[in-house]
């Protein structure tokens, strides 16, 4: 909301305080302070001397103007809307103004098709006052040439008034609040709920209510006024909170908005065909409103209607077609306290937003609806004439008050924590307006979140302020929790993976629906990815199953950027849903590798690509001893060779890891193998084994063999792995793969064949083996090696 | 035989003198010393020396094969030490270094990590709880309105069965609440959700740090001595703090911290950093219905909670201007970070 320094000033004396002491102050009241807006320096008043066509362009006018220098100042202008004698605002050589999108442009002298300007006559919005951009803005004649703008506008506040304080969406509710907080007094009409004018209830058909959001409406009629322009102090407090002037009525009824916080509306009578009714709108019924657009009304919007049709959405906007015009001479103010629940449902469905209904939302002061009524009237007979009926007439009735609040003081200090006195306390309440009454703290009409002793203590903690309270430590011994041993096992992946050359990303959780075909999470067939209902647009409309399809992402992008070669890692949170609907949410990481597997360097001027047995690699360092790698066959897999990751005895599944088939890498421009892998942390935390002991190291010394063996071009190196690892022989310690020949053309080794050589190790625990011991147990394998595997040795 | 010795002695400290590698060496070593070495052949010829010179004879062989094991032992040490500098003289140090793939964590993670950091030596645990939630735990038990924008479509990400994604970790407070019975002390990071588009200040999904002290007798004084020391901790001992008064539903009173902090090149500057309060009654009150006791009875305890933005965090800690930097994870930013 708008605040203007100017206006503040008709309640409350501010000159002692500076800018930033204002600033202070109202921060520390609870209301931010967004921005400050000052008219720019080297704009001031001017009065237009003298307008003549210009030599070279029909639409262009040169103007001598008093910029209270005493010499004429000559500006070539293209507005039309002026007169000789007007007064309006100058930008000066110098002038720097708002151009939007925050840029700025600065006013030059130059020359408007070959004669000279010398500055700039602006628009309303030009100078960023109001969104008025017809024509120049026409200041008050009383102005003196050469006064600096700023000192006819003074600075405004951009407040953010917290939901909880809808009291503070006016000027006085604003300078109430300063005044207590700054200790000063509060001036001019300080209060409007005890309207001294008589109310009568309404007869017949004169104001019917049928709609349960509006307890309380009021109308007062006006006959003989005359709508005309408003004087300069209206428009000039209008224009400095940014509202445009429209008329002498329409203008009383914001300033009464913006002065007080309570919406008001004038109808013109003689377009009223019978009474007031607020009613329910009828489903489907159309609404031309005040902004020209029109809006299809449902039977859960309040509309004010005559007895033809509806005249206006009840507290949020007016009809085009009965508001007040200058045709106008009777008009029907009304003023009413309208439920804020159902208003902001009205503004929500229909896109439609406005001061009042921007209040009502709120929550307004129901106390003041009269003495709203009051000031608008006695506004209306000063500027716009008329007779005023005797009577303000009433429908419905006021909410109740608010109740008294009961307030413990040793309560007060022991949420707060400070030693503060019951003087202070009752010092602080007394200030915002609160009467210590027989029940407790009577609350003010307008405090509408004053309902709980927890409310009042906030209220001393506020004004009190947080600086004086003491500040405390207490510590506390926290034994670890689940979360804290995750977090410490996620943290252990995390510098592993780091110290491993890895990156770690973090993606949106949000994707595509055509990003799902990339997950490779271990996901059960049966599970689905769960969809958002309201997703912001069609690239984030499902929660991620899997970790996968962000990391491919992310390479492909990084590819973009020139980093071909990639180590990626993600952990976090992947989502999926069971066919019963139940949404599961596991934490998972996930690896990304491809391209050089080092960088290009003079050690090693064509690095060669990193591939699955790289992959492998990290895997067995950061998964336990005794992992297991099978390859499967998995249609969902994107993966051109794929692995099961397991682990233990009976090898659990962990998850799954594998090339990305060239197909898809190629979609994603990436050329080298893509590795990805994804894993389940929850279960490979639970792999590692919580009690690991000391192995006494080896006292005899070992033997050990190289065998060379000719297998299948087709045999995998797993199965020689599987035969190793069950085979059962005391003595046989280790055995390690340490070279693959293979000859697709025949000249060493027969094509379909190839060479596995490994080394074996013998040992015992007890005694140091003797030759033949070792001869014997090695002749025993041999052959255990070509009856099961039929290899042949070299 | 003296004579001859004299001669072998001279000839072999001779030739070793001239010798230029560890070969040559070797090969002088084996000519004199060598089972067919001039000195072993001569020694053979002990058997034909009289009786009475053989002392003098064997003493005189001892002192020549000492005298050329001691000339070979310093001439290998000399060559070793030549083959030792040259080979240190053949390395060029100012070589860029042999290239070692390197990696590194996430800024985010660094700053959730220093933040859990001091948490935990202040003695908070962590916590956590679903990012898929119901509109109970991220609404209505937080003393949210019915009517709050905040439950808007517009602004919150819905599933079709009514859960929500949840907009805060605040949600977490009643998670834990609702398992745990006071005394609580809890942190709890995590994302939330909000259904922004993104652009350099907005992410659809960001990062909260969520924090929740309840006990008997917590106080605002606690609260602030709480954040107070947390922020000194990360930003510097002298770091200047401040609570501004704000609103949000499940705290009351409730506050916003701000932290005097320097943007390179400018002036001291107030950032708003963080949310905190005192726990509303309310979520009490809700937390009792939901567990159907009275454990968290705001007539017995009390409790402080606050939220900050690890985004935000990681843009101040470490200037980053444009929170898309965060998702983009372009390895050249990440590598800044290591």
């Amino acid at each position: 909301m708008n605040v203007s320094l100017k206006w503040l000033s008709d309640h409350v004396d501010f000159s002692s305080y500076s800018m930033e002491e204002l600033d202070d102050l109202l921060t520390f009241a609870g209301i931010e302070v967004e921005g400050i807006q000052r008219l720019p320096d080297n704009l001031v008043v001017a009065e237009v001397l003298s307008s003549e066509k210009h030599p070279d362009a029909d639409k262009l006018s040169v103007c001598q103007v008093d910029d209270g220098s005493g010499t004429p100042r000559q500006i070539v202008c293209g507005a039309k809307n002026y007169k000789v004698g007007d007064k309006v605002p100058l930008a000066l050589p110098g002038c720097v103004l708002d151009a939007g999108d925050g840029k700025t442009f600065e006013i030059k002298e130059g020359k408007l098709r070959g004669v000279k300007s010398l500055g700039m006559m602006c628009a309303a919005q030009e100078i960023g006052l109001t969104d008025d951009a017809e024509g120049l803005m026409i200041l008050s004649s009383d102005l003196k040439p050469g006064t600096p703008m700023s000192e006819v506008y003074p600075a405004v506040f951009e407040l953010e008034i917290t939901p909880n304080r809808p009291d503070c969406l006016s000027h006085l509710g604003v300078a109430r609040e300063l005044a207590a907080l700054a200790e000063k007094p509060l001036q001019g009409v300080t209060h409007y709920c005890d309207s001294k004018t008589k109310t009568r209830k309404a007869k017949g058909s004169e104001i019917k209510i049928s709609s349960e959001s509006c307890p309380y409406y009021t109308a007062r009629i006006v006959r003989g006024v005359e709508v005309k322009d408003s004087p300069d102090w209206l428009k000039e407090k209008l224009e400095s909170v940014g509202l445009r002037p429209i008329n002498n009525i329409v203008d009383i009824t914001n300033f009464v908005l913006m002065e007080m916080g309570q919406p008001l509306h004038a109808f013109d009578l003689s377009l009223l065909k019978g009474g007031i009714h607020v009613r329910q709108a009828e489903e489907g019924e159309k609404f031309l409103a005040l902004d020209g657009e029109e809006y299809e009304l449902t039977a859960e919007d309040m509309v004010i209607a005559d007895s033809k049709k509806a005249v206006a959405i009840g507290g949020v906007m007016g009809g085009e077609d009965s508001g007040v015009t200058e045709k106008t001479t009777d008009i029907l103010l009304e003023s009413a306290y309208f439920d804020g629940p159902a208003i902001r449902r009205t503004g929500r469905r229909l896109g439609l937003h406005s001061d009042s209904s921007y209040r009502f939302e709120r929550g307004v002061d129901a106390y003041q609806v009269n003495g709203a009524s009051d000031l608008a009237i006695k506004l209306i007979l000063d500027l716009a004439g008329g007779k005023a009926e005797k009577e303000i007439v009433v429908c419905g009735s006021l909410p109740s008050a608010p109740e008294a609040v009961k307030l413990d003081d040793d309560y007060c200090r022991s949420v707060i924590g400070a030693e503060i006195s019951d003087e202070e306390i009752d010092s602080i309440l007394s200030s915002l307006g609160l009467e210590k009454g027989r029940e407790g703290w009577d609350i003010p009409t307008y405090r509408l979140d004053l309902e709980r002793p927890i409310d009042l203590v906030e209220e001393v903690a506020r004004v009190y302020g947080l600086d004086k309270v003491p500040s405390s430590q207490s510590a506390w011994f926290s034994p670890a929790s689940k979360a804290d041993e995750a977090y410490d096992f996620a943290s252990g992946i995390q510098t592993k993976l780091s110290s491993l050359g890895f990156y770690e990303t973090r993606n949106l959780k949000l994707i595509s629906e055509a990003q799902l075909s990339d997950n490779v999470a271990t996901n059960h067939r049966k599970m689905s990815p769960v969809q958002l209902k309201n997703p912001l647009n069609d690239e984030q409309d499902y929660l991620r199953p899997g970790l996968v399809p962000g990391l491919l992402a992310t390479a492909e992008r990084n590819k973009r950027f020139g980093n071909a070669d990639l180590r990626l890692f993600e952990m976090g949170r992947v989502f999926t849903a069971t066919p019963k609907g139940d949404e599961i949410e596991h934490e998972h990481f996930a690896l990304l590798m491809t391209g050089a597997r080092v960088q290009r360097g003079w050690t090693d001027g064509k690095p060669s690509a990193m591939d699955i047995h790289d992959l492998r690699a990290v895997l067995e360092q950061i998964c336990p001893a005794g992992l297991t790698l099978v390859p499967v066959d998995d249609d969902r897999m994107l993966c051109a060779c794929s692995i099961e990751i397991g682990t233990g005895k009976k090898s659990t599944k962990l998850g799954l890891a594998g090339i990305l088939s060239p197909a898809r890498a190629r979609e994603l421009s990436l050329e080298a193998p893509v590795m990805v892998a994804e894993i389940n942390l929850k279960k490979l935390a639970a792999a590692f084994s919580a009690d690991l002991k000391y192995e006494e190291l080896p006292k005899f010394p070992g033997s050990s063999r190289d065998i060379a063996m000719l297998v299948s071009s087709d045999l995998p190196a797993g199965k020689v792995d599987s035969f190793f690892a069950s085979y059962q022989e005391p003595l046989l310690v280790s055995y390690e793969l340490f070279d693959v020949f293979q000859d697709p053309s025949g000249e060493k080794l027969p094509a379909e064949k190839k060479s596995l050589a490994y080394s074996v190790s013998y040992r015992s625990d007890d005694r140091t083996l003797e030759g033949p011991e070792v001869e014997a147990a090695h002749a025993k394998l041999l052959d255990s090696l070509r009856s099961k595997l039929n290899v042949e040795f070299r | 035989m003296l004579a001859e010795l004299d001669t072998i002695q001279s000839d072999a400290l001779a030739a070793i003198s001239s010798v230029q590698d560890e070969a040559a060496l070797e090969e002088a070593r084996v000519g004199f010393l060598g089972k067919k070495g001039r000195l072993s052949v001569a020694g053979a010829g002990m058997r034909d020396v009289p009786k009475e010179e053989k002392k003098e004879v064997g003493q005189k062989l001892n002192e020549v094969r000492t005298a050329i094991t001691t000339a070979l032992e310093e001439k290998s040490a000399e060559l070793i030490a030549a083959r030792d500098a040259a080979a240190f003289a053949s390395i060029d140090p100012t070589l860029p270094s042999r290239p070692l793939p390197a990696g590194g964590l996430h800024p985010l993670t660094y700053v959730l990590g220093e933040a859990v950091k001091v948490l935990r030596r202040m003695g908070f645990a962590l916590a956590e709880g679903p990012e898929i939630e119901t509109e109970w735990h991220c609404f209505d038990a937080l003393n949210t309105p019915e009517d709050h924008p905040a439950r808007n479509e517009s602004d919150t990400f819905y599933f079709e069965n009514g859960k929500l994604l949840r907009t805060h970790t605040s949600s977490v407070q009643i998670r834990t609440m609702e398992k745990v019975v006071p005394p609580v002390r809890i942190i709890a990071p995590g994302s939330a959700f909000r259904r922004d588009e993104i652009d350099a200040t907005h992410l659809s999904a960001f990062h909260q740090l969520e924090g929740l002290y309840v006990d008997k007798g917590v106080t605002l004084a606690d609260l602030k001595g709480t954040l107070e020391f947390f922020f000194r901790e990360i930003f510097g001992s002298k770091t200047e703090v401040r609570f501004r008064p704000h609103f949000f539903p499940f705290t009351e009173p409730s506050f916003e911290v701000d932290l005097k902090l320097q943007a390179t090149g400018k002036a001291d500057k107030w950032i708003e950093i963080a949310g905190c309060g005192m726990v509303d009654p309310n979520v009490f009150l809700s937390v009792n219905d939901a567990r159907g006791d009275a454990a968290y009875s705001p007539d017995e305890v009390t409790g402080f909670a606050f939220g900050m933005g690890l985004d935000r965090l990681a843009m101040i800690m470490y200037g980053i201007p444009d929170l898309r930097l965060l998702i983009e994870n372009d390895v050249r930013f990440l590598q800044q970070f290591r």
